[in-house]
């Protein structure tokens, strides 16, 4: 693998670093392997266009600024992420929240209009729409004819084609970064937040899609159980890391 | 999807001790040329910032930092196209370097990561660790080149990131008011 050309490049996008790794397209001029990242960095911009709460255009900015009884049309994405967002909160018993505490059962989504059920209801993709924007970047670079790469938005991220990703868990308590594992065709998250009983945990998700492995590394957090039964339902498989060394 | 843990259960991982991690995507030539890929000349220059010029940044809210900067001024027979500026930033545990390119306008028109460092605490802010890399050293026990191994870990914010872009814009605006970008 090491000998195969790879175009890597990173740009700042959706709060964090979003890099994206491609190998060159086969009898392509080396010009099409850029041009298909290019074009997956413009898939994830106009992702966090449509779902940011700091775009008050985005759908989430007009949910967030919308009143109770009323609903907004809301596009291909946010259908993609509210839906599956939907589906973890009710499987998860809330433990999965969009809103974060503020109307965890105050919007649904019927088709493509997201109803507002309470004026405190406020919708903040950030456990979750990192993920998709990963799955979209790739699903872009391949349909430019990448056979082979992953993106890493922030250290959620999926690796596809044959390749072999070496994944390094940064050591959150004192920086550094240690080997965890190596994955191909798969997607692997982590994330570390504070639980409602006040414990900061540290877990990872792997999964076939990188919204699966972001979404669920929450409820892997929120439930301190890394055996969730919701993980094996997506072909998950989950860790919480050691708060004292910050890795299992 | 198949995944293959460093260790038993990923425990092994544990013993082993925190590297240092470093990526290195563009260096500022190629930066600036996919920024202006029609530019036939990339003309250097300095912009040293007087005194009431960092004043007049520090009323805008922009910490001005430095009075100096380095600046390529992209031109194509013998017109102005934009500007590319190099910074570096540090976070927590990590030192990113990176490219703006500038249009006439005065908008952002491309940012590009040059390179990424990520170290255990303290030896981020150390002169003597960030000048190790000056001119792409690998250094033991970094992992670059023929890697491809990527972190993962609770989000990193670029905040430092976006804060610079904002102060490089802030910075070119102003020279070009003043006339220290036009012929």
């Amino acid at each position: 693998m090491n000998d195969r050309r790879i175009v890597r490049r990173a740009r700042p996008l959706l709060g964090t670093l979003v890099e994206i790794g491609a190998t060159a397209i086969d009898g392509a001029a080396p010009q099409a392997t850029a041009d298909a990242v290019d074009a997956a960095f413009a898939r994830v911009a106009a992702l966090q266009q449509r779902l940011s709460r700091f775009v008050a255009a985005s759908d989430v900015g007009r949910f967030n600024a919308a009143s109770a009884g009323t609903c907004i049309d809301v596009g291909g994405d946010a259908r993609t992420v509210l839906g599956a967002a939907a589906e973890l909160r009710d499987a998860s018993d809330g433990a999965f929240d969009v809103t974060l505490g503020s109307g965890t059962h105050a919007w649904r989504l019927d088709g493509r209009r997201l109803h507002k059920l309470a004026d405190r209801a406020q919708i903040d993709l950030g456990g979750i729409a990192k993920g998709h924007a990963v799955d979209c970047a790739v699903a872009t670079l391949e349909q430019h004819g990448v056979a082979a790469g992953w993106v890493n938005a922030g250290g959620d991220l999926r690796a596809f084609g044959d390749l072999a990703l070496p994944i390094e868990l940064r050591d959150e308590e004192g920086g550094g970064v240690r080997r965890f594992a190596t994955i191909e065709d798969g997607a692997f998250a982590t994330s570390r937040r504070q639980a409602a009983d006040g414990v900061a945990r540290h877990a990872s998700v792997a999964a076939p899609r990188c919204l699966w492995a972001d979404a669920l590394t929450k409820v892997v957090v929120v439930t301190a159980n890394a055996g969730h039964p919701l993980l094996a339902r997506f072909g998950a498989r989950g860790w919480l890391h050691d708060p004292r060394s910050g890795i299992a | 999807m198949r995944l293959t843990l460093a260790g038993a259960l990923g425990a092994v991982a544990a013993a082993a001790p925190a590297a240092a991690f470093a990526v290195d995507y563009l260096t500022a030539e190629q930066a600036a040329r996919l920024m202006f890929p029609d530019a036939d000349r990339f003309e250097p220059r300095e912009l040293n910032l007087d005194a009431a010029e960092m004043q007049a940044l520090d009323a805008q809210g922009v910490r001005s930092r430095s009075a100096r900067w380095s600046v390529q001024l992209a031109q194509h027979a013998g017109q102005p196209l934009g500007v590319v500026v190099t910074d570096d930033v540090v976070g927590k545990f990590e030192l990113i370097s990176y490219a703006v390119g500038i249009g006439l306008d005065g908008t952002v028109k491309q940012i590009e990561i040059l390179s990424y460092r990520e170290s255990h605490g303290g030896e981020i802010r150390l002169p003597a660790w960030r000048r190790q890399f000056v001119g792409k050293t690998a250094a033991s026990p970094l992992r670059v080149g023929d890697d491809i191994a990527n972190i993962s870990g609770a989000t990193l914010s670029c905040t430092h990131v976006t804060e610079g872009v904002r102060r490089i814009v802030a910075v070119v605006a102003l020279a070009r008011r003043n006339g220290k970008l036009g012929p």
